[in-house]
């Protein structure tokens, strides 16, 4: 299953210039370490809220650059039920930032 | 139109897209992360829009609307939510949003919905604006503060919003086209194309080209395809004037369309749909020639769903008045006069005038006046004398007889003679004359003018 959304991929690359596209998906990398960051911290203090409103960001950051399998994560955890607990979910969610990152590169060339 | 926009986005990877979306329409944006920053933006920098995130650390996006509706903000709305379920989306309209934007969205769909935004908010704006002139006397192109045109102004803001056909009635020259074009323009179509159509002015078998267009080779002369009045006015008015002087066979195709949204070029195989409004007029009596037979009574029903009724000048008051006024204003400034107003006499005789020809007799009188005389006072004297008179009818368009051959006349001669005629013809009617002519109206009232100096 790939990282990104064919879909949204394509029309990332019609809609923005080559370096606005490259300067984005840098922000989307500094975005994640500080969100990532933000998550674990709220998930040790069992700040249930501070992770979520992370968790959210993160979808919205996945989501517009079409980082679909992320965006699916971070959902997950922005759920308040939390079917899975930070330590199972939190490990996957990073997992699959970085293959977003790798993909988004990728598409850069 | 380049804008002002508020961007409300607290995740730095979507504002940097959302703002290079923007810049790439040409619009100014400032960026504000959080509900606190972007009060403090809107309250100092007028912007045209708020593209508004729901989830912001210091609170949501409804509560961002609330205030900005309590502070009477003229910003237009605009909501971005990831989930775009049904409940956020009523919840955020309710809240005062013009509209709203699903994550992610392609660079085509914001500009859309940002277009249509600020299109509404312009539009609001100037209806507002118009509906403020109502006091004032005018209304869009009309001048006039009499209740019988009051009615008239809010008829027309009434159905501008909705896409029904409008019946317009009235005598001749009353301003059948002018709340045509207003209704126009007060509607949501006004940025569309407003085409408008003389049926009586057109040939009988040109009509249904005329309208509904041709194809290559459709009848003799047709070299090229031709779109007609209903595919230009797609997305916009189409304005049938002088319905009630179409042919009872272009009337059942006229029905056709109306019922359909479809019509067939002359000549043509495929049916084409258009998007239109329709606004019809006549001077006749419609209902009279519904039952004499000569409209038919199904096509009549399509077209007359809101009737809108023209006042005669001689209903409307102190607007002729007023008309006279703006229209000595205006005419002094096309042609360089220094008038400022009637004397007593004059404006006495201007308002007991029951002006047959309605508000184009009137602009016709005082365009005569300004082009013959010199300000700063219009008198009774400059006024015609016989103001009361109707004009001829039906004048009989007396040609002058050919020249016998070898009798040339001079070249001025001819040409005084056939503005004599077209006038004669038109029973006075500058401005027609001059279309009859194919010159401009003030060509012919400089010519009136030299030719009273010169005796
Ligand atoms: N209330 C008004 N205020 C200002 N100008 C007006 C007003 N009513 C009409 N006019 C002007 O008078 C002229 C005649 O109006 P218009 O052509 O709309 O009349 P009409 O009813 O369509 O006449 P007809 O039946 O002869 O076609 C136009 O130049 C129009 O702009
Ligand atoms: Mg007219």
């Amino acid at each position: 299953m790939s990282s990104l959304d064919p879909h949204i991929s394509r029309q990332l690359r019609e809609d923005l210039a080559p370096a606005v596209l490259r300067s984005v998906v840098q922000t989307f990398e500094r975005d994640l370490g500080r969100l990532a960051q933000e998550m674990l911290a709220a998930a040790r203090a069992g700040d249930a809220s501070g992770y979520q409103r992370a968790a959210h960001s993160i979808a919205g950051a996945a989501s517009a650059v079409g980082a679909v399998a992320l965006e699916r994560e971070a959902r997950l955890a922005m759920d308040p039920a939390q079917p899975e607990p930070p330590h199972i979910l939190l490990p996957r969610l990073m997992r699959e930032a970085q293959a977003a990152i790798a993909a988004l590169k990728q598409m850069l060339g | 139109m380049r804008a002002r926009v508020l961007l409300v986005e607290d995740t730095p990877t979507e504002a940097e897209i959302a703002k290079a979306h923007l810049a790439a329409f040409g619009h100014e944006c400032r960026h504000a992360a959080t509900v606190a920053e972007a009060l403090r933006l809107a309250a100092e920098w007028p912007c045209d829009a708020v593209l508004i995130d729901l989830q912001l650390p210091d609170g949501t996006g409804f509560e961002l609307m609330r205030a900005l509706r309590a502070a009477r903000h003229a910003a237009v709305l605009i909501v971005i939510t990831v989930n775009a379920s049904l409940d956020t989306a009523v919840e955020a309209m309710r809240g005062g949003a013009f509209d709203f934007i699903a994550k992610p969205y392609s660079r085509a769909r914001l500009r859309v919905t940002l277009d249509n935004a600020l299109e509404t908010r312009r539009l609001r704006a100037e209806l507002e604006e118009a509906r403020a002139q109502l006091g004032r006397g005018s209304f869009f192109g009309f001048v006039g503060a009499s209740p019988a045109m009051r009615a008239v102004y809010r008829t027309i803001e009434s159905v501008a919003a909705s896409k029904a056909s409008v019946f317009i009635t009235g005598e001749s020259g009353t301003g059948k086209e002018l709340a045509a074009d207003a209704i126009h323009r007060a509607s949501p179509r006004a940025r569309g194309p407003f085409v408008a159509l003389n049926c009586a002015a057109i040939p009988k078998d040109l009509l249904e080209s005329e309208i509904f267009g041709h194809v290559r080779g459709a009848f003799t002369g047709a070299t090229e395809s031709r779109a007609g009045a209903a595919k230009q006015a797609d997305g916009g008015t189409l304005f049938l004037d002088e319905i009630g002087e179409m042919p009872m066979e272009m009337q059942v195709k006229l029905l056709r369309f109306l019922q359909l949204g479809t019509f067939t070029p002359v000549g043509g195989t495929r049916t084409e749909r258009v998007d239109v409004r329709i606004i019809a007029a006549t001077n006749r009596d419609i209902r009279a020639e519904v039952e004499a037979g000569r409209f038919r009574e199904d096509l009549f029903y399509r077209l007359y769903v809101v009737p809108l009724e023209m006042p005669p000048l001689r209903e409307r008051g102190e607007d002729a008045l007023l008309l006279a006024r703006h229209f000595l204003e205006l005419f002094s400034r096309e042609e360089g006069k220094d008038f400022r107003d009637f004397d007593e006499a004059a404006a006495a005789a201007i308002a007991a005038d029951p002006w047959p020809g309605n508000v184009r007799q009137l602009q016709n009188v005082i365009r005569n006046v300004v082009v013959l005389h010199e300000g700063p006072l219009v008198t009774r004297a400059m006024l015609p004398a016989r103001l009361f008179q109707p004009p001829p009818r039906e004048a009989q368009a007396r040609e002058a007889p050919p020249p016998a051959p070898g009798q040339v006349e001079p070249l001025a001669v001819v040409e005084k003679k056939a503005i004599l005629a077209a006038l004669e013809h038109t029973g006075q009617d500058v401005p027609r004359a001059a279309a009859l002519l194919d010159v401009n109206p003030s060509t012919i009232y400089r010519k009136l003018a030299a030719w009273k100096k010169a005796g």
